[in-house]
């Protein structure tokens, strides 16, 4: 029994330091690779973008603009009682920006993309592809994870602000058509009381959120072991701890930004 | 061959190699001098540890105790900087060709080209086609590595490997998994290359065919020891029982591979 204890702890000891090496290589090679005229390859890191940033748009766009649908009628729900309906506006524009567009962006991401991150690194560990790589004297880091590493780095935040814009359609569909707010009215109400750190607090926040979904499925797709078996096992868990660490995260941005009152 | 180089300088030269996987000793103090220009094939069983020898030649796996020398340099002591200045100097050939997926026949064989010599496209694009034409495979330029068969995927491999006009090559299981006449051919190509272009070859392979073909040296391997080096042409003749049984393919001798493994009388009650 301790010993099992004792061997999970050095497991995870191990994954921890493991991942912030991976993370310390990562921006080796994004910052001062490009001075030692070892960039990665400009092609790569575009078409990472394309598929994690331009090819999420849609289902970022439907999951975002139907929790703004239900967050209008859930709070209209409530503010019916006090007679307060014209403040869904505000309510869910606020809420969308400050956490649940960038968080379910995220969460979106993270299934979708880190996913296959981890699986195709994977994939390519167990068929020797990192390992021939190596021999060819090519970083894998830097042909590798860096390209996918800056392509979320820069997606994921215009996600989220994709993600802002189109909950908040969905608030006003709801207060429009259905609460018969007057629509000017609405998006007067939404930007009254939206404040512009509303809006960075959240974009913050998704730069952290595509930092741990880049570092873990790179992690988890370098990192894996044995066959078929050994990929399906990676993808899976890079989607597990994306998730558990990105609401973790998230808890500890909030309350960063509660407690220093920004 | 081996007459005249033995007293070169060796190209690549293991002193006392051991390497441990969990507390097993899978390369047990191996020591080994490999010469310029010459095709040395190690031999032996499946988890006899040949693969884990390239590996560690190849800067992959470092040894636990012991030094390797490439050139005169160490590479298990040298920066990581310094070790890939030394990797440029050599090809590989995985068993299972390990293109990369995502990328075409040529993008494949570019890719080292690319990474580590200034040059302009024009000129890479010869280059390619020079080497796809080494290997047979001129118009296959624009095909991904799932649209061919495996014979070509190893021959892009090979490509790939001497893209940049190494001095060494590894050659892990070159034959492998391929139907005999490709496997005939591969050996061709491996035999013309180290000719032609007068590259050290290391070869790891189980297939005898293909040792008495391409080697000039042999080593065997087993349960991560030398048993033997001698030349190719004397192999048939040699005394040694592991190499009888090994060339032979005899189920019984020395290597004990199946004896735990297997009782046949056991386990039908006999």
């Amino acid at each position: 029994m301790i010993t099992k204890i004792g061997k999970t702890a050095i497991e995870l000891a191990k994954n921890i330091t493991g991942v912030f090496s991976l993370l310390v290589s990562i921006l080796y090679w994004a910052v001062v690779g490009p001075f030692k005229g070892k960039a990665a390859a400009r092609q790569s890191i575009f078409s990472q973008m394309i598929f994690a940033g331009l090819s999420s748009g849609l289902i970022v766009f439907f999951v975002t603009i139907f929790t703004g649908i239900v967050l209008a009628m859930q709070s209209a729900y409530q503010l019916q009682k006090m007679g307060a309906v014209l403040y869904v506006a505000s309510l869910v524009a606020i809420s969308l920006c400050r956490e649940l567009s960038p968080v379910l962006t995220a969460l979106v991401v993270a299934g979708r993309v880190g996913s296959a991150i981890a699986a195709e690194l994977g994939t390519m560990k167990v068929s020797e592809q990192i390992e021939a790589l190596e021999t060819m004297a090519i970083n894998p880091v830097r042909f590798l994870a860096v390209p996918r590493f800056l392509a979320l780095f820069f997606m994921l935040p215009c996600l989220t602000i994709i993600g802002n814009i189109s909950g908040m359609l969905g608030g006003y569909l709801v207060g429009v058509y259905s609460l018969k707010i007057n629509p000017d009215l609405y998006i007067q109400t939404t930007f009254k009381y939206l404040e512009i750190k509303d809006i960075y607090t959240g974009i913050t926040k998704s730069f952290v959120f595509a930092v741990i979904i880049a570092l873990i499925g790179c992690f988890e797709g370098l990192n894996t072991k044995g066959g078929a078996e050994g990929v399906g096992r990676a993808t899976t868990r890079s989607v597990v701890i994306s998730f558990i660490l990105i609401i973790l995260a998230d808890c500890v941005v909030t309350a960063i930004f509660y407690f220093s009152k920004i | 061959m081996s007459e005249n180089v033995s007293k070169e300088e060796p190209i690549i030269s293991l002193k006392n190699v051991s390497k441990y996987f969990q507390d097993k000793k899978t390369i047990d103090n191996v020591s080994l001098d490999i010469y310029r220009g010459e095709t040395f094939v190690i031999m032996g069983c499946s988890g006899s540890g040949k693969s884990t020898m390239v590996r560690l030649m190849t800067g992959i796996l470092k040894p636990d105790e012991g030094s390797i020398f490439i050139k005169g340099k160490d590479i298990a002591k040298i920066s990581s900087e310094e070790l890939d200045e030394v990797r440029k100097t050599f090809g590989m050939l995985f068993q299972y060709s390990a293109l990369l997926d995502s990328l075409t026949v040529e993008e494949n064989v570019a890719l080292p080209i690319k990474e580590h010599a200034k040059l302009a496209d024009e000129i890479i694009d010869i280059i390619i086609k020079m080497k796809l034409s080494l290997v047979g495979l001129r118009g296959y330029e624009k095909y991904y590595p799932s649209q061919i068969s495996g014979g070509m995927r190893k021959r892009v491999g090979l490509a790939r490997a001497i893209a940049l006009d190494p001095d060494i090559v590894f050659y892990d299981e070159p034959t492998s998994g391929l139907d005999p006449v490709v496997g005939g051919a591969i050996d061709k190509l491996i035999k013309e290359l180290s000719e032609k272009l007068l590259i050290t070859s290391v070869v790891i392979t189980h297939d005898m065919q293909s040792v008495f073909n391409i080697a000039d040296r042999v080593a065997m391997i087993h349960k991560g020891r030398i048993v033997d080096v001698m030349p190719a042409k004397v192999l048939n003749n040699s005394s040694n029982p592991y190499i009888q049984q090994f060339i032979n393919g005899r189920p019984n001798g020395p290597i004990d591979f199946f004896k735990e493994d297997i009782n046949i009388e056991e386990i039908f009650g006999l």
